[in-house]
């Protein structure tokens, strides 16, 4: 979390009416201000071939419209910074988290965050992980989403805390955000608490708890078969048994689980299983898969 | 078996009765010229002689169920069920020498009285009223019966009677007309009977002749009740006023009067208001009393043992009468429906049956029997001096703070106002334990928002530096949805830890940690950052920073900035001069909240020479 407090590491950029000159600022914000001293992009991603470059001009006329009057200019400034893709966009996102703005502003900064990180141009310094691990606590659930998805991108193992705490968030969708991310991360921890959240009947933890589960988790999550939604069941197993790296045979028992499920969701995850198999490979559990669907059409 | 009517046989004698009012008020045209004269009631009270004890330790018990209405007596010493009648009881049993009387139901719309054989239960004779006749009352002094009625023989009049009657054969001794007819229900101790009058007054009369003796004014207390025990004669209604010469004009200077402090869950009454017949039922008022005992020396009454005693449904307590502290409580399983005050134990029957009789000093059950799978409806006791000495099957006496515990946990709603009562009395006592418990009742998500209200205020006023660590403890449980945990009471525990100082400096991580949780609402962050000044947690800066930024624009505080403000205020307290710029900054920032902006301006403006 931010030792040294965000807003001390960052606020003193913002082109405030009256700017803090920090000069006992904290690491991060040394670190954060001397990147923006780079505002062409000097560093070590500026040098890779094929990333994007914008003019130090551009990035500055941006920084200023993300933390000006103009809301909406803020918000097509994050965008722009975001599209660019290119090294340095993330610095002036990170002001406005350390300045502190309106809810609108924020999600726009966070989301434009996020689709730098997606593009592999986040960089996981500190100032980027504390701004983002302080407001992925933040009150309102859709700024707190938006800060984990963005948090989930960054390839850093100080991030996975953050995201480990919010599964258990009061908000589904911000569970669901963290789940999401912790599953993309391939970060086994999360795997027991998600299963425990799961047997609640959280269905937005289905799918990554398929994407992590081991194979012993698996008759359990069938076990719980009448205490929650069977969609939800469903949909868990049914994106279990897609995964590569599950035996075929355990396929064909987990396939059949599906089968005795009720509901359209337990159709549906077998007929994405079928579809998911490619139409030239001969796997048992594709036919397995197709009897049941065929004994579904027959009962109907 | 006789049965008497009232109108038919015992007819006013009004000449009678109009001779003994006027020997005691010589003719003149108030009934109440003499009322309040010390030596009329000195005399009256000279006459009333403390009746000798009787030995017998009874409860008559009115059952229901399945049975269908039954009166018993049940021997306490005997522990044995000496007789069941069925009997529809209305009122109040009432035990004389040998001879009870009770009201009944009977086929007159007033109902009726009923006297049996104390031995049997047998009925010796129903005396059913006329719709003209009101019963008020009724007390017996050996075999002596005294009823107080309110007739309406003549319909636009209505006047007030006590008579007194031969409670074996019903036969009526001799009546006297009420000088008004706002009447109360007697009570009769040593040949004096005491009868409220008109709310102000208690008459006093020869028990034997029904000659007025005297007159009590109660000049500043309504005297609701009146109430015979063997250490005297009593009246009054918020306090008590022992009927001597210095009570005779009712002053609360008296050395005569006493009232005990007590709790303001208690209903201070000292009795049922005998103006109200409806009284004289066995109800809920018999289960919720002050229960009272005095030693009298030289006339001054004091509580014995200097204590006063509360029944409250199924509980009861033991209250210094002058401090009002708590001394012990008991907590019984099933709804006490009546219960007495012996002298020497605290005697209750329980509606499932049991009887059970309490240490007066300790609390210790020391007496314990019943009629098991009986409905008890209400009871009266005969057992005065009643107090087994404690056997070996006697309880312990009862563990205050499990008592005190046990009364908070209750799951039954109706007793609010002794929940919160019991929250006080737990905060009062020491140890690590009771803030222990404090914090679970903070934490159980049952308790009402009164009694959360309650624990935490108790929970700051300890100030229980030694439970540091507990409220540490209790502080990082966080909120967390997939193991059902609720979030910590922040707010009521960012209080206690600030009223704590300095000493709890080292919780500042703690509560910072809660600056940045989701579910720390804004009242748990205006509490966190006054809590950080008054421990001193300069450490705690970057919080109260990132605390300010995230939300200064936050339209939320735009309506409310309280907490906003408090933590502005604290980095003005703890901070240094870049925080002052930072607060520059958010001060000047039109996105910032308004409030807080107006504050920092000022603020700012204030501090602004201390801080060059």
């Amino acid at each position: 979390m931010a030792a040294g407090g965000v807003a001390r590491a960052t606020a003193s950029q913002s082109p405030a009416p009256s700017q803090p000159q920090l000069e006992d600022a904290p690491h991060a914000a040394r670190k954060s201000k001397g990147a923006r001293g780079d505002k062409a992009g000097k560093g070590d991603r500026a040098s890779r071939p094929g990333t994007p470059v914008l003019a130090a001009d551009r990035v500055e006329a941006l920084r200023l419209a993300l933390v000006g009057a103009d809301d909406d200019a803020a918000i097509e400034a994050a965008a722009t910074l975001s599209a660019s893709g290119a090294p340095g966009a993330a610095e002036p996102l990170c002001e406005v988290l350390a300045a502190g703005a309106a809810p609108a502003r924020l999600q726009a900064v966070l989301d434009a965050m996020a689709k730098l990180g997606e593009a592999h141009q986040l960089r996981a310094d500190q100032t980027t992980l504390d701004a983002l691990s302080l407001y992925s606590g933040h009150r309102a659930p859709d700024v707190r989403r938006r800060a984990l998805k963005a948090l989930g991108t960054v390839n850093d193992p100080r991030a996975t805390p953050p995201l480990l705490e919010a599964l258990g968030d009061a908000a589904s969708d911000v569970r669901a955000a963290a789940a999401e991310a912790l599953a993309a991360r391939h970060e086994g921890r999360a795997a027991r608490r998600m299963f425990a959240l799961l047997s609640m009947g959280d269905a937005g933890v289905a799918g990554p708890l398929a994407a992590l589960a081991t194979p012993d988790m698996v008759p359990q999550i069938a076990e719980l078969t009448g205490t929650i939604d069977d969609g939800v069941i469903a949909d868990a197993l049914g994106d279990y048994v897609k995964r590569a790296d599950v035996p075929d045979k355990l396929r064909i028992d987990v396939l059949r689980t599906i089968g005795g499920l009720s509901g359209a969701v337990a159709t549906t995850a077998l007929v994405d299983y079928v579809a998911s198999v490619p139409a030239k490979e001969d796997r048992a559990s594709k036919k397995e898969a197709q009897k049941l669907l065929d004994q579904r059409s027959a009962s109907q | 078996m006789k049965t008497l009517r009232v109108g038919a046989m015992l007819p006013f004698n009004h000449a009678a009765c109009a001779l003994a009012a006027c020997a005691l008020a010589a003719c003149a045209t108030s009934p109440f010229q003499r009322a309040g004269n010390a030596d009329d009631i000195a005399g009256a009270v000279a006459r009333s002689q403390p009746p000798a004890a009787s030995g017998r330790s009874l409860a008559f018990l009115a059952l229901a169920g399945a049975a269908g209405p039954r009166l018993a007596e049940y021997d306490l010493a005997a522990s044995r069920l000496v007789w069941t009648q069925p009997a529809d009881v209305t009122t109040r049993v009432e035990v004389g020498g040998s001879v009870l009387v009770h009201g009944g139901k009977g086929t007159t719309p007033n109902g009726e009285l009923v006297a049996r054989d104390l031995a049997t239960g047998a009925t010796l004779w129903q005396h059913p009223f006329p719709s003209s006749d009101h019963l008020y009352g009724y007390a017996l002094d050996g075999d002596a019966l005294f009823v107080v009625t309110r007739s309406a023989a003549s319909p636009n009049k209505p006047v007030g009677v006590l008579a007194a009657y031969d409670a074996r054969t019903g036969s009526l001794r001799w009546q006297a007309l009420l000088p008004s007819a706002r009447v109360a229900g007697p009570a009769v101790r040593g040949g004096v009977v005491a009868v409220p009058l008109e709310s102000q007054y208690v008459l006093l009369y020869d028990g034997v002749t029904g000659l007025a003796l005297g007159q009590v004014l109660s000049t500043e207390e309504a005297a609701t009740f009146v109430r015979a025990l063997p250490e005297g004669l009593f009246y009054g209604s918020r306090g008590i006023f022992l009927l001597g010469r210095d009570t005779a004009r009712g002053s609360r200077h008296a050395t005569g009067y006493l009232a005990a402090h007590l709790p303001a869950f208690v209903r201070p009454t000292y009795d049922t208001d005998r103006y109200r017949p409806e009284q004289n039922e066995y109800s809920a008022l018999d289960r919720n009393r002050v229960l009272w005992r005095v030693a009298v020396a030289d006339g001054r009454p004091q509580f014995r043992d200097g204590l006063a005693f509360v029944h409250d449904y199924r509980f009861f307590f033991a209250f210094d009468a002058s401090t009002a502290a708590l001394r012990w409580a008991y907590v019984s399983p099933e709804d006490a429906v009546a219960s007495t005050d012996t002298g020497r134990s605290i005697l209750f029957a329980s509606a499932n049956g049991e009887i059970a009789a309490l240490d007066p000093i300790t609390g210790a059950r020391i007496y314990q029997a019943g009629l098991p799978g009986e409905v008890v409806r209400g009871a009266t006791f005969d057992a005065e001096g009643f107090g087994p000495a404690a056997t070996a099957a006697a309880s312990s006496p009862p563990d205050l703070l499990a008592s005190l515990t046990a009364i908070i946990a209750d799951p039954d709603q109706r007793f609010p106002a002794l929940k919160l009562f019991a929250i006080e009395e737990l905060g009062r006592q020491p140890g690590r334990e009771v803030t222990a418990k404090l914090l679970q009742i903070l934490e159980t998500e049952k308790t009402s928002p009164l009694a959360v209200q309650k624990a935490g205020e108790m929970l700051v006023a300890r100030r229980d530096a030694g439970a540091l660590d507990l409220l540490t403890a209790a502080l990082r449980a966080h909120a967390d949805y997939s193991t059902k945990r609720p979030a910590p009471p922040v707010e009521v525990l960012a209080r206690a830890i600030g009223a704590l100082g300095p000493l709890a400096r080292a919780v500042a991580p703690d509560l910072d940690a809660h600056l940045r949780l989701p579910e720390t609402s804004p009242a748990a962050a205006a509490e966190i950052a006054k809590a950080l000044v008054q421990i001193g947690a300069g450490e705690s800066v970057p919080a109260l920073r990132d605390f300010l930024t995230m939300y200064r624009a936050d339209p939320g505080y735009e309506r409310d900035p309280t907490a906003l403000v408090a933590a502005a205020e604290a980095l003005l307290k703890l901070g240094g001069s870049t925080d002052r710029e930072l607060l520059l900054f958010l001060a000047e920032e039109p996105h910032t909240a308004a409030g807080l902006r107006a504050h920092l301006s000022r603020a700012l403006g204030e501090t602004a020479t201390a801080a060059k």
